[in-house]
């Protein structure tokens, strides 16, 4: 059987470079990301990191391919089960005055904690990415009432 | 029958009221969804089409359920291409729900036909279409991409 994966396209009128620099450097991540980092120096091989604002790993993995700013694929885990290994890759296409972002998320577990976290998670992440870079502020993404 | 659906799940800086208003004032809609005018009396049981600038209805269907300003049920059948036509009619769902500052929309396009082009198609053009709804309720500006009309 087909493990689950998750597609989300989004529209955003900025440039690849912006939109590149909004999801690798980790001064940017904190305003639209619940105040999270992604740090690396994004090689291929390299570690990447998923900390939050107590610089504690959440996620973490391997740069797979870093194709500056079209193609970022990595290697995605729970620090506490790193056994249990999926995959993202952001894909950034130029279109007239704005970008197609698609962020593919697939190698998840069936029923896994981290397939329904990251099924909450993405659309709020790239939603708040979204209005970050077209507004200069993110969105308050954690807030659940 | 499968039942082949799309979901596309999207968070704006806005009020349930003024998206509510959005998705359905042809004069608002036709600034971020290619210059179509969303067209009906919003009530169940009612028609609604979504017309181009040339009059043409390119889309239609009817109110199924309607709550302002949290739920939407419409049917929906492509009225341009008749191998999409031939589909009949799909359903679309609007859920609208308050987070903070922000909305949460939901939009959940059902066909109950397996390899539906309808649902294909719609599936390319939803994100499309709400990334600039998105953008004109927080920037004041829709995304040039769907600010023309064409075919689809």
């Amino acid at each position: 059987m087909q493990k689950p994966k998750l597609v989300y396209a989004s529209y955003i009128r900025t440039t690849p470079k912006k939109l590149w620099g909004a999801i690798t450097q980790p001064e940017f991540t904190r305003q639209y990301w619940g105040g999270f980092a992604n740090v690396s120096d994004w090689k291929k091989g390299s570690r990447w990191q998923h900390l939050n604002p107590e610089k504690e790993v959440w996620i973490t993995g391997q740069v797979l391919e870093c194709k500056p700013p079209r193609r970022l694929v990595l290697s995605w885990a729970d620090p506490d089960k790193l056994t249990d290994v999926s995959r993202v890759a952001y894909e950034i296409e130029a279109i007239e005055d704005m970008v197609c972002l698609t962020v593919t998320h697939d190698k998840l577990k069936a029923g896994s904690k981290m397939l329904r976290g990251v099924s909450w998670g993405w659309p709020r992440v790239l939603s708040s990415l979204k209005t970050f870079l077209e507004t200069g502020k993110g969105l308050n993404i954690f807030c659940k009432h | 029958m499968k039942n082949e659906q799309f979901v596309y799940v999207t968070y704006i800086r806005t009020t349930p009221e003024k998206l509510w208003q959005a998705l359905m004032d042809p004069e608002f809609t036709q600034r971020y969804w290619l210059q179509t005018r969303q067209e009906s009396d919003w009530k169940p049981g009612a028609a609604w089409r979504a017309v181009a600038p040339n009059g043409q209805a390119i889309i239609s269907g009817e109110v199924l359920e309607i709550e302002p300003p949290r739920r939407l049920v419409l049917t929906w059948r492509n009225e341009m291409k008749p191998e999409q036509r031939a589909e009949g009619y799909s359903r679309v769902t609007y859920g609208l729900e308050k987070q903070g500052a922000s909305v949460r929309l939901t939009i959940l396009h059902e066909m109950d036909k397996p390899g539906s082009k309808l649902l294909q198609s719609v599936s390319d053009g939803w994100p499309l279409i709400l990334a600039s709804l998105k953008s004109l309720l927080e920037t004041g500006e829709p995304l040039e991409e769907t600010r023309r009309y064409v075919a689809c």
